[in-house]
């Protein structure tokens, strides 16, 4: 009789517990290891801070937020299995990740648990064209930045253009739009077309063959840290051929591998960076994170992984519900100009974000992103 | 043509470590039978003690950049050769008289922790060598144009694979090694401390990979700690291409596979490169199936 009573209790104690203090859980689904550990810790740092700012104004709906993380490792496997492991934790919705192909190894993981996933860094054209409802992404698509990345292109009169991906889904979209864009234009002749084999160490084969060719210019769509080893091999071989990067070259970490001189004149494509951006919000915010990890954050993808944070929150908050289809409702068609970190946010029925433009940026002989006009 | 021996410049000096980490792995298997499969990790390993020894020691600045890397890669090899001998006496030799396939479980078990260990102490980011300890000065042979340190790289491997076979092939210690490697009962009864051979491939091995992994960290710069995975994977599909269980195999099957890497990068494709190299292994042990230098050996039923 004791021994029955204690289990009521302790039952009661444990079912009380857990009623009171449900929290709303938001995942993270971030690289944490791997090539782009520095993206992933960095997201993870910002939505860290964004949960416990929003906790001390507390909470939302009344509730503290939880952010629960999993690491993908920036590769599909692992991710399918974090996607999984989040998946059966109750969350209301999950913010990442950052490369394409590792998404898309885990949207249809969340589309089938009902989980709003808002990407951060995945600009893959295909991933919101699947008519995944509950499928989001703050960052913008390739098609814009190809077309940017030719624009600037033709705009510096390169005539000989060379184009190197590496096979990953984002590297290959932004490849291939741009070489459609490019063949289009009579001027530009596009001379060498290939893809690298990410995770080596040496690509002087590549590069002495690319040299055969003699372009003008060489557009790099793969990520940074292949890029930074290429431009130290290719200054290694004094060859002075500008090299145009994707967004995903945007890291400082290039310039470490790389090192200052070869990574100097190094031009990339990106939204702007958490330094340049303009909003009240966004230098409160960078001023925060500086004051509790010591440094501002490097990188944009973890600050628009903390606008997918804010944006989610938002439409919980207005919606008063955690239930999927309300949230992801009110996220297509009651978010309007939403004052983002990165500027104003909406997004369009496929779930992308609507306008915010990708600028040009130029490496400095310090090794700092400079702004073009 | 330029372009012909520019890629064969190129397919030597990423050969040339190949070479040197399939060493370790054909070593192990001549005398063990056994797949150290925790190889790629103690070349990992050697680029993270080097970098570590590289920044904190500054030798270069005492002794100036060519006998700081001397001095630091001899220390480096003597650390990653530990750390090989306690391997061996922690993960195989227990094993020893258990089945094949235990110790081949061990191997994996010991890389997984390898790597987990050099993750959790220098970090899941990419690390950065110092810049410019080496010259970057470049030498113009007949109109090419080779980093002074790539024929550094290739000198450097050639001289250590010179003096291992040497050591095997002319020392008394070498000779036991190779007693060892046809037949170890035979080798027992000759007088020969069958673990102390063991001991001593297991130093070898890890030293010549660890230096490998020095040279990677000084001339690409860049390191992170699942590097050993893609190099263990060249180094050892290098060592069954000249015949595993063969020194020389191993050094001929690693540059052989550098320049064929570099000579498919060239003229096919690039994207392929990986896929012909295996087209070529495949090709030849469908010739040779004990690989281009590998021995004729009776199966033992």
């Amino acid at each position: 009789m004791k021994k029955l009573l204690l289990v009521a209790l302790a039952l009661a104690l444990i079912c009380g517990s857990a009623y009171a203090a449900e929290p709303v859980k938001i995942g993270l689904m971030g690289p944490m290891t791997g090539s782009w550990a520095s993206e992933g810790q960095e997201m993870k740092q910002v939505l860290d801070l964004l949960a416990a700012e929003l906790n001390a104004k507390g909470g939302l709906l009344g509730q503290e937020v939880v952010v629960v993380s999993e690491d993908d490792g920036g590769d599909p496997r692992t991710a399918a299995l974090a996607a999984q492991r989040l998946a059966t934790q109750g969350i209301v919705g999950v913010i990442g990740t950052y490369g394409s192909s590792v998404t898309e190894a885990t949207q249809n993981i969340y589309d089938e648990a009902k989980i709003i996933q808002i990407a951060n860094g995945s600009t893959a054209i295909r991933l919101s064209e699947k008519g995944l409802q509950y499928f989001f992404r703050t960052c913008p698509r390739d098609d814009e930045q190809a077309k940017v990345g030719a624009q600037a292109i033709e705009k510096m009169g390169f005539k000989k253009v060379a184009i190197v991906h590496d096979n990953t889904t984002y590297a290959k979209g932004l490849a291939d739009e741009a070489k459609g864009i490019l063949d289009a234009n009579k001027d530009i002749e596009i001379v060498f077309f290939e893809a690298i084999v990410p995770g080596e160490r040496d690509y002087t084969a590549i590069l002495t063959k690319m040299k055969g060719f003699e372009p003008d210019v060489v557009f790099f769509t793969g990520y940074y840290p292949e890029a930074g080893l290429i431009l130290r091999q290719k200054q290694e071989m004094n060859w002075d051929v500008p090299f145009i990067g994707g967004d995903a070259t945007n890291n400082p970490d290039l310039v470490k591998i790389a090192g200052q001189d070869a990574a100097a004149g190094f031009y990339f494509l990106s939204a702007p960076l958490p330094k340049d951006l303009p909003s009240e919000d966004a230098k409160q915010f960078l001023e925060a994170f500086s004051k509790k990890y010591g440094n501002p954050p490097s990188s944009i993808y973890a600050v628009l992984a903390g606008d997918g944070f804010r944006v989610l929150v938002h439409a919980i908050a207005e919606s008063k519900s955690t239930d999927p289809d309300k949230v992801a409702n009110f996220l297509h068609n009651d978010i309007k100009d939403f004052p983002g970190l990165t500027g104003k946010i909406s997004f369009d029925d496929k779930g992308d974000r609507v306008g915010e433009v990708y600028r040009v940026y130029q490496v400095d002989d310090q090794g700092q992103f400079i702004l073009m006009p | 043509m330029e372009q012909f021996f520019q890629q064969l410049t190129n397919g030597l000096a990423v050969g040339a470590i190949y070479a040197l980490i399939a060493l370790g792995y054909t070593m192990v298997y001549g005398v063990l039978k056994l797949i150290n499969f925790a190889h790629g990790d103690l070349f990992t390993i050697g680029a993270y003690l080097g970098l570590t020894l590289l920044t904190s020691l500054a030798l270069t600045e005492h002794i100036g950049p060519v006998w700081g890397v001397s001095v630091l890669a001899v220390m480096v090899m003597g650390l990653v050769a530990l750390i090989g001998a306690l391997l061996d006496r922690l993960a195989y030799r227990p094993l020893r008289e258990s089945p094949r396939l235990s110790a081949v479980v061990s191997a994996l078990g010991a890389s997984i922790f390898f790597q987990n260990t050099v993750m959790l102490i220098y970090g899941a980011r990419f690390q950065v060598y110092p810049q410019n300890i080496l010259p970057k000065t470049a030498i113009n042979i007949f109109g090419l144009y080779v980093p002074l340190i790539r024929i550094l790289i290739l000198l450097a491997s050639i001289v250590m694979m010179g003096a291992l076979y040497f050591f095997i092939q002319k020392t008394k210690v070498g000779t036991a090694i190779r007693a060892a490697a046809i037949d170890q009962g035979a080798a027992r009864l000759m007088g020969i401390d069958v673990n102390r051979v063991i001991l001593m491939v297991f130093l070898l091995g890890p030293a010549m990979g660890g230096v490998a992994g020095l040279m990677v960290g000084l001339y690409y710069g860049q390191i992170n700690f699942t590097m050993g995975w893609v190099y263990g994977l060249k180094a050892f599909t290098a060592a069954i291409l000249g015949g595993i269980g063969n020194i020389p195999g191993a050094m001929v099957g690693g540059i052989l596979l550098g320049v064929i890497e570099a000579m498919g990068a060239a003229y096919l494709s690039i994207a392929w490169k990986d896929a012909i190299a295996f087209c070529v292994l495949i090709l030849i042990l469908i010739f040779r199936p004990t690989g281009l230098l590998g021995e004729r050996v009776a199966e033992k039923v």
